[in-house]
């Protein structure tokens, strides 16, 4: 693995896009030519990949243009590894988390040429977030079956200088996603609709010092306002983060399967039951009987709303397909009609806003 | 159209170019004595190739290898060594039936036998039959059977034979035979070992193959001992301890390794009385593997099954002419693992065969077999075959037949994923062989067609678990070739010449598509040149590309590629008992992968030595 200084570092980070790098990068590395695309106004989707490694589409704002395989064009005879899940964003660079290698590939955001790899310390990693100029790493190791009661995963603590693992917590739960709140780092203890709770992690001195509880088949999580939203297998709880007191419990129930993928966005929460949207307001006290919308997919229970997403007035589907060939994504705007259907790649999990 | 082109090119590179031989010809059927004797008696419409001894040395000891070079059968192997499944005729792994002495080996939980876990050097000779036979060896025999066979012979002779082979990636291939009669008692040992660090340069990619390390040691044991003139009994067993590590992509992803250890043994005895022949079989089967998915921590997953196999087989022979054979076997399985359950299933069968020769020129079998069991619902199979001698040159070959894969422990048992209502996927399948003969020269041209429903496919199913389900349809049809020559072309000059082609469309039926990772087109040839004491000896294979997306993607095609290898020998001593040679594998250095990011090795080399006092 060749190491980049950390001056070069510096002089990608302070050089932003395109044309403004300045003459000290010229010191590491020979000149690349200067790639044509540049990612700025527009998201990325996550293809996670099947049997080869996953790849990165970009699809401008305008949703006119998209661009596959992004990495691999700027970096030949690379790749950005095995089930690729999750990208964090920190200034211009994009930390790119591959579970099935054990690797992050961080990129230049803009232009996804290579900036470096971290490639040890990893086992299966998962999702991510950035404090205090440190990488919080979700692991999963080696994915213990529902109904385990020992469980080897962690969390990686990798300092964005040296970029290696300074620290890992363990936790003797399923660890799977992160977010950070007020210096405080929530990680869910539950993975795949099994386990329950959400420890909290002080990044100042990275010790847990508090653990919520939620119900049992915790799915995923948001925090708005103060209020932890926890979306389980049958209803979703609000609790109130600085009292740790259950303010209200809402009853989803469904024929077709179970809510998934809760997203909160401009006073809204978001979550999705099969091929369907369902939407009510953070206040509301009943779940909806009816979806916002349903897609039309081919796909298997699983690969249904793959990826989901809420941002700006638009609602963003992503459809896994047969996990065995290029799939697509769906944009909506939030009353439910749909902009734009655009081939993606193989498994596309998710989507990252690039501005 | 540029595919075409080159094919015909390959062709006429292995038909006009006739430099070298190979004296150890991949023989027919005929004189070859078979403890599998249905393969002998039951193959009329159907095409036989076997592979013996000495073409089994050639390869190294990886069974994918001796077949790939010798075969039409497609192989997908996840870089050298590795886990290697097989597409027989279009179709999936699970769907060739492995045969040892003429049981079904094929794994209880997966359906499959990996092929990179036999050892080549524990067995006399291996045949490959083409197409359907599952009226005769049960589940799996649908696109083909691959049938590992020891030999018993009462010629009160000892042979002993010492192979020795060693090189590149430190790679070792050790393999002892023994064979010893007297009037009464027959006894035949083979012992192999291979191993190899399997760390090879990713060509063009200036790193190494990582955590691809494999051993593995096979004995197999065979004794028969005559009673009396009629009644023979006959023990097989047979040990195999493997262990291999599967090699990693990316440098950083955790290693992981895999070992089997499989035991088996298959006790007979064959009664002849008046025009009765009977053969009573006893036969365990022990599966086991254990998977460790992060080879620097202990646990591991594992599995095991345990068959029991008990078989009547009574040969009745009307005339020379005219014999019926009614087979019944009932065959018990326990096996739990570590997803699974401990769950038994017992299988009995009926099977009714009949073979007839009403004319000089002509020869035709019928068979039918049910099995019962409260599994599954069994389809009735048939079979019917024949075979016309038009002239001495030329015959005419036809066989039909409905055969079956069933659902396998993990399909239906996996914890939370098994599905105990799949039913067993099923095909109908029809060929025409046509077989010239002139001389020193033979060539086979099979047609067939195909179409397999009720495929079970694992899906993806609530909460990400993938479930299984009889869900696609499969239709196949093509071209099979194989060709021979041999002649001694000057006084001591022996050249000799095999050569196969494939060409094969295996199409989803709900999309119209070709499958992932079955060629159109794949061809091998082998060529032998023996003076005197020494000889040459030139192998080809052509594999061409294949799709990785099941929407036929182009872009994610993986190339066609050709391989070559040469080698040569000289025989020592005064009785040619001592052999020296050397090979070179890979001579033109091509830059391949069978599977998406799995690099096979560039050129590499080993030398032998073989001692047969």
């Amino acid at each position: 693995m060749k190491r980049i200084s950390k001056l070069l570092t510096m002089a990608i980070l302070s050089g932003l896009f395109l044309n403004s790098c300045s003459s000290d990068d010229d010191i590491n590395e020979p000149v690349k030519p200067q790639p044509e695309n540049s990612y700025n106004d527009g998201f990325f989707v996550l293809n996670e990949g099947s049997q080869t490694a996953g790849t990165v589409t970009y699809i401008s704002d305008d949703l006119q243009t998209s661009a596959q395989n992004i990495y691999e064009v700027v970096n030949e005879d690379d790749d950005l590894g095995e089930f690729i899940q999750s990208i964090v964003f920190e200034d211009d660079l994009a930390y790119i988390i591959s579970n099935g290698s054990n690797l992050i590939t961080i990129v230049n955001r803009y232009t996804f040429e290579l900036v470096e790899k971290i490639d040890s310390g990893l086992l299966s990693p998962r999702y991510g977030v950035i404090e205090n100029g440190k990488l919080y790493v979700t692991n999963q190791g080696s994915y213990e079956e529902p109904g385990a009661t020992e469980f080897d995963d962690f969390i990686a603590i990798i300092d964005l200088e040296s970029l290696t693992v300074e620290k890992t917590i363990e936790n003797n739960t399923p660890l799977e996603f992160i977010e950070e709140e007020n210096g405080l780092i929530y990680v869910q203890n539950a993975a795949f609709n099994n386990g329950n709770g959400i420890t909290v992690i002080d990044a100042t001195s990275n010790e847990i010092i508090n653990t919520i509880n939620t119900l049992e088949n915790l799915n995923s999580f948001e925090i708005e306002n103060g209020v932890l939203y926890a979306l389980n297998t049958s209803s979703l709880e609000k609790i109130d983060l600085a009292l740790g007191e259950v303010l209200s419990k809402i009853m989803i129930a469904s024929e077709v399967g179970t809510p998934t993928n809760l997203v909160l966005e401009d006073g809204m929460i978001y979550y999705t039951i099969g091929n369907s949207v369902f939407t009510m307001s953070e206040n509301a006290e009943e779940a909806p009987d009816e979806a916002l919308f349903s897609y039309t997919t081919d796909s298997g229970q699983y690969g249904k709303m793959y990826g989901f997403e809420v941002e700006d007035d638009r609602i963003y589907i992503a459809d896994g397909g047969d996990f065995s060939s290029n799939s697509f994504v769906e944009i909506y705007t939030t009353s439910g009609e749909l902009l734009e259907n655009i081939t993606v790649g193989v498994g596309p999990n998710g989507f990252y806003f690039n501005d | 159209m540029k595919t075409f082109i080159r094919y015909i090119l390959i062709l006429s590179y292995f038909t006009a170019v006739p430099v070298f031989g190979q004296a150890d010809s991949i023989t027919i059927l005929d004189e070859v004595f078979l403890t599998d004797t249905k393969l002998k008696d039951f193959s009329t419409g159907q095409e036989v190739t076997i592979l013996n001894d000495s073409v089994l040395k050639k390869n190294g000891a990886l069974l994918t290898s001796a077949l790939n070079f010798n075969t039409n059968i497609y192989f997908k192997e996840n870089g050298l060594g590795m886990v290697s499944s097989p597409s027989f005729r279009g179709t999936s792994a699970s769907q060739t039936a492995v045969l040892w002495n003429g049981i079904n080996i094929n794994s209880q939980f997966n359906g499959q036998t990996d092929f990179n876990t036999i050892n080549a050097g524990g067995y006399d000779n291996i045949s490959i039959r083409g197409g359907g036979g599952s009226v005769v060896y049960g589940t799996g025999a649908v696109g083909g059977t691959v049938h590992l066979n020891t030999q018993l012979d009462f010629s009160k002779e000892t042979q002993n034979d010492f192979f020795l082979q060693y090189g590149s990636f430190n790679s070792l291939d050790a393999r002892y035979k023994l064979k010893t009669s007297t009037e009464k008692w027959s006894l035949s040992i083979a012992l192999a070992r291979n191993s190899s660090d399997n760390d090879y340069e990713w060509p063009g990619r200036y790193r190494k193959n990582e955590n691809g390390e494999f051993y593995n040691n096979n004995l197999n044991v065979a004794i028969a001992y005559l009673l009396n003139e009629n009644n023979t009994v006959k023990f097989y067993s047979e040990v195999f301890d493997g262990e291999r590590h599967f090699a990693l992509i990316r440098p950083s992803e955790t290693k992981t390794k895999y070992q089997d250890f499989n035991n088996r043994s298959l006790l007979e005895w064959v009664s002849e009385f008046g025009d009765f022949i009977s053969v009573a079989k006893m036969a365990y089967l022990d599966e086991n593997y254990k998977y460790f998915d992060n080879i620097a921590r202990e646990n591991y997953s594992s599995g095991n099954a345990n068959t029991f196999i008990g078989k009547y087989d009574l040969k009745f022979l009307v005339s020379e002419e005219l014999q019926f054979n009614t087979v019944l076997s009932n065959t018990y399985t326990d096996g739990d693992g570590s997803g699974i359950e401990k769950n038994t299933r017992n299988i009995f069968s009926a099977a009714l065969l009949m073979k007839h020769r009403p004319v000089e020129k002509l020869d035709y079998e019928l068979g039918i077999r049910k099995e019962i069991t409260g599994n599954y619902e069994s389809p009735l199979l048939f079979s019917a075959a024949a075979a016309y001698n038009f002239t001495s040159y030329y015959s005419l070959k036809l066989n039909v037949s409905r055969d079956f894969r069933i659902p396998t422990y993990n399909d239906l048992y996996w914890r939370d994923a098994g599905n105990q209502n799949l039913s067993p996927e099923t095909s109908n399948q029809v060929e025409l062989g046509n077989q010239f003969n002139y001389r020193n020269f033979s060539l086979n041209l099979t047609g067939y067609y195909m179409q397999i429903d009720d495929m079970i496919r694992w899906l993806p199913a609530e909460n990400g678990v993938w479930r299984p389900k009889n869900e696609e349809s499969v239709e196949i049809y093509g071209l099979e070739s194989k060709l021979q020559w041999e002649n001694k072309i000057f006084n001591n000059h022996y050249l000799n010449l095999t050569g196969t082609y494939a060409y094969t469309v295996s199409e989803n039926k709900n999309t119209g598509r070709q499958l992932i990772y079955v060629p159109f087109h794949k061809a091998t040839a082998a060529v032998n040149y023996v003076f005197n004491d020494f000889s040459i000896d030139y192998q080809f294979l052509y594999n061409g590309d294949v799709f990785t997306r099941s929407d036929n993607n182009e872009k994610f095609k993986i190339d066609a590629y050709m391989i070559s290898n040469l080698g040569i020998s000289y025989d020592f001593g005064k009785e040619n008992t001592f052999t020296i040679g050397a090979r070179i594998l890979n001579i033109f250095n091509e830059e391949y992968q069978n599977v998406e990011d799995r690099f096979m090795p560039g050129r590499n080399f080993n030398m032998y030595i073989n001692f047969n006092p």
